[in-house]
């Protein structure tokens, strides 16, 4: 009942006077804004799509476990307007990243502050909200 | 109170509060920004006197405003131009009682159907204006919408309009100002926010205007008779993106959100239960 009431207020309170993060679906529906992971990984994947790019991390545990993480971001038109290009993902290159994790349960989250190898650092999606 | 919930209501006392200091904050960033504003300057004009749209605009988004706390790339100069103040919309009461059953899954632009009319303006990618003498194109980024407005003084529609998710637009210049009438909707897009829907009787009527400083004025007055209790008036100010072209936006090619999302939603409702 809270969350129905919530949508009306959500509703009324929208405008258009503030682009939204991501065009085409809500953040907060999807992902935690409170929780903001960091993983460690080497990249396995890269899907330079639309709606969203995903970036796939390789990430191993202490026993040597590898999980894969998916991780979304902008659409690819707006990663390159920021100066994050396509050509900075390379396959195998480990890298750390933070991300804002799916509430679904599964390795999948929003990708937030990339850092790669030369310790230069891009945003690969939104801050969440 | 479960997570989501938190999250929704953190967005709403955020918004509460933002809205609370607004106006001194802006007061302040205004007289700090005062010194920073274009000067003022004739506005380009097409050989038949009109002033010329033509060009690329965007409503925000991170590629024109920056991450939050950190310059754009190609940082605008402040503008003096504000958009309408923000109004809730005005729903008549089975509206209100319909969007307690609404969720983020029912938003068409998440399945990547065409967001209409005032919503394609306020998304974070680039338009384009093509502007001729008799007619209007514009051409969105966002979901690869187009929309022809044929100039006509009397803003009369064809008279064999079947329902479409963005509608039939006709235009004309009032002085300065571009405005177009919009009708013909269908109900199935959303006008701004969640479950922001409307009916068929929508009618739309946009107002284009160049400012003095290259920005472009767009207010759009909303009537629905079928769900609105009176006119609702949103807008915005598109800038000139720096070194931005429209360019291909194919929503639907990997889309794998709403699965994750119904899946959270499952998670959550038993989680309540």
């Amino acid at each position: 009942m809270r969350f129905k009431l919530l949508v009306t207020l959500v509703a009324g309170l929208a405008a258009l006077g503030t682009a939204p993060a991501w065009a085409h679906h809500s953040f907060a529906a999807e992902y935690d804004s409170n929780q903001l992971i960091t993983l460690k990984g080497t990249i396995s994947k890269v899907e330079w799509t639309n709606p969203h790019t995903y970036v796939y991390l390789d990430v191993k545990d202490a026993s040597g476990k590898v999980t894969t993480w998916a991780l979304e971001g902008y659409p690819p038109n707006t990663l390159k307007r920021t100066g994050f290009s396509r050509e900075l993902l390379k396959i195998g290159d480990e890298i750390t990243a933070t991300a804002y994790k799916s509430k679904d349960g599964s390795n999948t989250g929003a990708g937030r502050e990339f850092t790669f190898p030369d310790g230069s650092k891009k945003f690969l999606g939104p801050k969440g909200n | 109170m479960n997570t989501r919930s938190a999250v929704c209501i953190s967005s709403v006392a955020l918004a509460a509060s933002l809205l609370a200091v607004s106006s001194h904050a802006q007061n302040a960033s205004r007289n700090e920004a005062a010194k920073a504003y274009a000067p003022a300057k004739p506005i380009p004009r097409t050989a038949d006197g009109k002033p010329d749209l033509t060009g690329t605009w965007q409503a925000g988004g991170v590629s024109i405003n920056g991450e939050p706390g950190a310059p754009p790339l190609h940082p605008l100069p402040p503008t003096r131009y504000r958009p309408p103040a923000r109004e809730p919309i005005p729903y008549q009461d089975w509206v209100k009682a319909k969007q307690k059953t609404l969720t983020v899954l029912d938003d068409p632009t998440s399945k990547c159907l065409l967001p209409g009319v005032p919503r394609i303006v306020s998304m974070p990618m680039p338009l384009e204006i093509v502007q001729t003498p008799k007619e209007v194109v514009i051409l969105y980024e966002s979901f690869r919408a187009y929309r022809r407005i044929p100039i006509n003084d009397k803003l009369e529609h064809p008279d064999d309009l079947t329902p479409t998710w963005m509608g039939d637009s006709v235009g004309r210049w009032e002085g300065d100002t571009f405005v177009v009438d919009v009708t013909g909707f269908n109900d199935k897009t959303w006008l701004a926010g969640l479950g922001s829907i409307h009916t068929d009787k929508l009618h739309v009527v946009e107002r284009y205007h160049l400012n003095d400083d290259d920005t472009l004025s767009y207010t759009a007055t909303v009537e629905d008779p079928g769900a609105l209790t009176k006119p609702w008036v949103t807008g915005v100010v598109l800038r000139r993106p720096v070194d931005v072209r429209v360019e291909e936006y194919e929503c639907i090619e990997n889309n794998p959100d709403n699965d994750h999302i119904r899946k959270a939603m499952e998670l959550q409702k038993a989680k309540n239960e």
